[in-house]
């Protein structure tokens, strides 16, 4: 009996791994088939994008020379956005930082009253989509003179990113013994240095979670960046990439090659703070 | 190191507050300086000549224009948050807002009258054209131009004579008439595929997006006799029986081809510039298209161009009697709200000028067509014999028999564009098991609701 539900109790978890084995590879194959077909016609003339073959006929980095060279119409100012994609969303990860540790740290380190109901209402900035809110905030920025300014663009961003990271900053601050502030003004420590000197370096894995969350949701941001940038040399990257989309003939392969590169720094980022990014997410999430 | 309380930290921040709320609303652009958006052009030469055109008459005009070139559904898309918040540009040209912005734009009175500008040229307009500019404007109950007819199109079709050839035919075998001409093509795909080759006959777009199969079923939809959809005083005609059955037969032509495996399945998604793209690929034997995009992208090719791509017209109706083309005509129009319109006016002028639009319409390859008689009669380049392409589409656009779209009559069409409730109607058949006689319905109902919004 014992061995017979021994034998069983066998077969089911062999059956049990060959179902995870299953699931996981065609998951695998569904989450990098896209990115294998984006490779593949970046590696192929303009007249191959859609052949129906498996491996690249004839591959040649060809799409990369025209997009590092910048020999292709639409992508004559490629380094020029890319410029414009760094600058908008770094300032953006630096503002979101700096207003998010500072709300933060005045609701849950100086203890204001009801500072709780700033976190809660800034949150509930999250119910509405955010594209409902861009006719309104195209007309702000319009009113101000900031429309085809990176500014605009910044200050949207800045303002979709902020309560999510007062929320994290506050959940993360948590976990910070309040002793240490109280040790720290006994010493006689103003609020600013002991924002400085104990709560920033304490905070450093929820800060570089979210400043990565800030750089990659301006970095990926399509519909401000167009509504609001107008002009070759003042658009990012994506806005620039829609461009090949409403063509008679969209030369696929260097669309794929841009997008590529456009992805890489992104990547670069993700893969070198990751550990940290980590740490910072799944600390803000367990305490509430 | 001195202590900041917490009361006067607030105090501090709630001060830096009141201080940015309190800048003063300001402009961005500078006074009497012209803010212009335009299409994207299909080529660098398109977008560098309307940038070269725009700087001679900054020159000339001592005017600052500040152009700004966007995509097609981008101007759209940010003229209508611009138009919702009051903060226009002066001039925008957008070569689909004829179908899916501009007739309700001026419905609502949200467009400048540029009746003088027309004027200036009436004489020179095709009769196509002048109808698709005029509209009416219910808010001050009467029709006028609000918009400057600038650039035409209409639906050809493009063909691969290698292909056609290694079914066993010739060119002259391509039949000339509607049903003929299309079922041609699933004989061509029936030969290939019976010598080994994955290729369809037919290509064009199934999907309700975009414009592509919303040309190919109104231009059905005037051959099978429906083109008192919407008549001129605007009334609907969808349930006068030979516009219905028009319909019916539209949507049965397009889905059972598909239906049969003669369209690629991927058409259901197709994008507008897909259908040049498998085209390209030589996945298709045929594609239908709103210019003659697909050979002038091929130019620099002359094996390709002058030998293998063979473009043609619609073909005759079924009673073997010439059948109009939908016209379509991209205007260029000056948003209410312009803080220049003078200027504006005074561009526009100047660019309608056949000699200007005659220099800018041959940088597009003439993939768009003058809106001007003028224009191709004096200038040999729009009838060159040697050209395969370029007079087949003049004579499709300014010599044939033409209609313009029914939005011109009725603001209301362009909603039922904008809805796609014709492509939406054919992906029920396919999609949805209905039959083309329940999709017309379901679409009827739809559309007569759309027209209830919009009665003068």
């Amino acid at each position: 009996m014992t061995q017979r539900w021994m034998r069983g109790h066998r077969r089911a978890r062999a059956l049990n791994s060959i179902g995870v084995w299953l699931l996981s590879s065609v998951l695998l194959i569904w989450t990098l088939l896209p990115i294998y077909n984006i490779i593949r016609v970046s590696m192929q003339e303009k007249e191959e994008v859609l052949s129906t073959s498996v491996f690249p006929v004839a591959p040649s980095p060809h799409a990369f020379e025209v997009v590092f060279r910048q020999t292709f119409w639409l992508l004559e100012t490629f380094w020029n956005q890319m410029g414009n994609s760094f600058f908008i969303g770094i300032v953006v990860a630096f503002l979101t930082l700096a207003i998010g540790t500072l709300a933060s740290f005045t609701i849950s380190r100086m203890r204001i009253r009801n500072g709780w109901m700033l976190t809660n209402a800034a949150l509930l900035t999250y119910v509405i989509p955010m594209s409902f809110l861009a006719i309104p905030f195209y007309g702000i920025m319009g009113k101000y003179g900031l429309t085809n300014n990176p500014l605009a663009v910044i200050a949207v961003e800045v303002t979709f990113a902020t309560p999510y990271a007062i929320f994290i900053f506050q959940q993360y601050s948590a976990s910070i013994p309040f002793e240490l502030d109280e040790a720290a003004r006994i010493d006689g420590a103003s609020p600013p240095q002991i924002f400085f000197r104990i709560y920033l370096p304490l905070m450093a894995p929820a800060l570089v979670a979210i400043g990565t969350y800030a750089l990659l949701l301006s970095w990926n941001e399509y519909l401000y960046a167009f509504l609001l940038l107008s002009g070759g040399k003042v658009v990012t990257v994506p806005v620039t990439l829609g461009k090949f989309l409403v063509g008679d003939e969209a030369p696929w392969n260097y669309l794929m090659a841009a997008a590529i590169i456009y992805a890489i720094p992104p990547l670069l980022i993700y893969y070198g703070v990751r550990r940290k990014m980590h740490g910072g997410l799944t600390m803000g999430g367990v305490k509430g | 190191m001195k202590h900041i309380t917490r009361r006067r930290a607030l105090v501090g921040v709630g001060a830096a507050v009141t201080a940015g709320t309190g800048l003063a609303p300001r402009r961005a652009t500078a006074a009497g300086e012209l803010q212009v958006w335009w299409t994207q052009g299909f080529y660098k030469a398109e977008n560098d000549a309307v940038i070269a055109w725009m700087a001679d008459w900054e020159k000339r005009n001592n005017t600052k224009v500040n152009l700004t070139i966007m995509n097609g559904p981008d101007v759209i898309t940010k003229l209508i948050a611009a138009m919702q918040v009051g903060d226009v540009p002066d001039v925008v040209h957008t070569v689909t807002g004829d179908r899916f912005l501009v007739p309700r734009a001026a419905w609502n009175d949200q467009l400048e009258d540029v009746s003088d500008v027309v004027e200036s040229q009436k004489a020179e307009f095709t009769e196509t054209a002048l109808i698709s500019a005029r509209l009416y404007n219910a808010k001050q109950k009467k029709s006028s131009y609000y918009g400057v007819p600038t650039k035409a199109s209409s639906l050809l079709n493009s063909l691969w004579l290698p292909l056609i050839e290694e079914a066993g035919f010739a060119v002259t075998d391509v039949p000339g008439t509607q049903d003929k001409f299309y079922d041609f093509f699933q004989t061509v795909q029936d030969k290939l595929r019976s010598k080994g080759k994955r290729i369809f006959g037919l290509g064009y777009s199934m999907a309700a997006k975009e414009a592509d199969a919303g040309n190919l079923f109104h231009q059905f939809l005037v051959s099978y006799g429906g083109v008192g959809i919407v008549t001129p005083d605007g009334k609907l005609g969808i349930d006068d029986p030979a516009v219905r059955k028009a319909a019916i037969t539209s949507l049965e032509r397009l889905t059972t081809p598909f239906k049969k495996g003669y369209v690629p399945p991927g058409a259901i998604n197709w994008g507008d510039v897909d259908n040049n793209n498998a085209f390209f690929a030589k996945q298709i034997v045929m594609t239908p298209n709103a210019t003659i995009s697909i050979a002038a992208a091929q130019m620099d090719k002359p094996d390709l161009y002058y030998k293998e791509i063979i473009t043609r017209g619609p073909p005759l109706g079924n009673d073997g009697k010439p059948v109009a083309s939908v016209l379509a005509i991209a205007p260029t129009i000056i948003p209410k709200g312009s803080k220049n319109v003078d200027s504006a006016k005074a561009l526009l002028r100047d660019f309608i000028q056949p000699a200007n639009m005659n220099a800018y319409l041959k940088e597009t390859r003439a993939r768009y067509l003058p809106v001007m008689a003028s224009i191709v009669k004096n200038d040999p380049y729009w009838t060159d014999p040697k050209d395969p392409h370029r007079p087949v589409a003049v004579d499709m656009g300014l010599v044939k028999p033409t209609v313009p779209w029914w939005m011109s009559y009725n603001p209301a069409y362009s909603a039922v564009l904008s809805e796609q409730i014709w492509p939406q109607a054919a992906a029920n058949i396919t999609q949805r098991g209905m039959t083309a006689e329940q999709a017309t319905e379901e679409a009827a109902k739809r559309i007569k609701q759309l027209f209830e919004q919009y009665q003068k």
